[in-house]
């Protein structure tokens, strides 16, 4: 590959240098990005400062300078109780899955936590409460509860198989392979 | 020359390669070209122990599975006959199956759950794309998975619902309207009208004269 064919790169704080791959995401892709954002601010005390820091740490300042930026890109997900219409570009896209997988590998502990089986279920049963009623108020505070889909997010039966998904999905893309395999994952069409 | 090591260390896994410089490819000190061994323990389980092959049989095994595990989809991976199989077991955990390459060796079964799968993916991640192990493995890019494997992991019973609905409706309501009567067609009557001529007709179209 010649030098004028290859991808641009985003230059990160810590010095690693980022490919800009063109990501592409659907409705459902977007709604999972931004849950999976959710779920990580439900798992991380201050999870909103912890991840704006996150961004300015892989050199993320110019498509996210502040929090309301931040917030207004994930304010594309469908589902929100604010949504915009603008849609995302590939460049935000491919920052903001390496963002999940980024916090996903700082809170590894805490995801291995709540898939350890092997640890008393009383213990378990009380972090994944904690956990749920986390996600629950975030749900319940973001967004539009008018919609089936968060509707089921918050139904007791439904919402915890998907709230084990999330976990599991953010154990798997954390660590080095899993930047390409969430990204994939959300490219996945609807079924 | 040195034999090199490496470990990969997780909460309940840990992965460790030995191997040497391929010196034919260039390598320098402290990079693993050619692998001569390496060892899988879990926490409460026996250490596993092979060669490349089997590694690579790992590798070929587990991140397709946990690629898949990612987007929901449950299904087994690595033919009955391969080195490694990897399986969604009944309890929702994971069943990893290693057969060994020596004649009368039963297979080993380990029960993982989803913290340890996490743990090995991690593990192999980590090694795979370690710059100091320069070994060319098969190619393990991840791709977004087709509709058809995706409605693998809706029941089969939820998938086809609509359709039996849709055509148990259409089927009912062909039946009931079957069983309506037909209204009697009524031919109406053929009334004998007064063929009137061409003059007459002509003559009625004509302005009467107003009377004075």
């Amino acid at each position: 590959m010649t030098e004028a064919s290859a991808p641009p790169v985003l230059s990160a704080a810590s010095g690693e240098s980022i490919a800009v791959v063109n990501t592409a995401l659907d409705r459902r892709g977007l709604e999972r990005l931004d849950l999976l954002l959710l779920t990580v601010e439900a798992l991380a005390i201050n999870g909103g400062e912890v991840m704006l820091w996150a961004t300015q740490q892989l050199g993320y300042e110019s498509l996210f300078p502040n929090r309301v930026e931040l917030w207004k890109r994930r304010c594309t997900n469908p589902l929100r109780r604010s949504t915009r219409r603008t849609a995302l570009t590939g460049e935000e896209i491919e920052a903001l899955i390496r963002v999940i997988c980024a916090m996903a590998d700082r809170l590894y502990p805490m995801l291995h936590q709540l898939l350890w089986s092997r640890e008393p279920s009383a213990l378990q049963d009380q972090r994944w409460g904690k956990f749920d009623q986390r996600l629950r108020d975030l749900i319940g505070e973001r967004m539009n509860l008018r919609r089936g889909s968060v509707q089921r997010l918050l139904e007791t039966e439904s919402s915890a198989p998907v709230q084990r998904q999330m976990v599991i999905t953010l154990a798997l893309a954390s660590g080095p392979g899993g930047v390409d395999r969430l990204r994939a994952s959300l490219q996945d069409p609807t079924p | 020359m040195f034999n090199l090591s490496y470990r990969y260390d997780q909460t309940a896994a840990r992965l460790m390669v030995e191997g040497l410089p391929d010196i034919s490819a260039g390598h320098g000190q402290g990079v693993i070209g050619i692998l001569s061994s390496w060892k899988l323990q879990f926490v409460g389980s026996p250490e596993l122990e092979g060669k490349r092959e089997h590694l690579e049989a790992m590798l070929a095994t587990v991140l397709p599975y946990a690629r898949y595990r990612l987007s929901g989809v449950a299904r087994p991976f690595g033919e009955a006959d391969s080195a490694v199989s990897l399986a969604p077991a009944n309890n929702g955990g994971h069943q990893l199956e290693l057969r060994s390459s020596k004649p009368g060796v039963s297979p080993l079964t380990i029960a993982l759950d989803d913290a340890e799968l996490a743990d090995l993916v991690r593990c192999l991640d980590a090694m795979r794309l370690d710059p100091r192990v320069q070994i060319a493995w098969a190619d393990q890019s991840d791709r977004p998975l087709a509709r058809r494997e995706l409605a693998e992991r809706v029941p089969l019973m939820k998938r086809l619902a609509p359709s039996v609905l849709g055509g148990s409706v259409l089927l009912v309501v062909a039946l009931l309207s079957a069983l309506v009567p037909l209204p009697e067609s009524k031919q109406p009557k053929q009334e004998a009208a007064p063929i009137e001529s061409a003059e007459s007709s002509g003559s009625a179209a004509q302005p009467v004269p107003k009377a004075e």
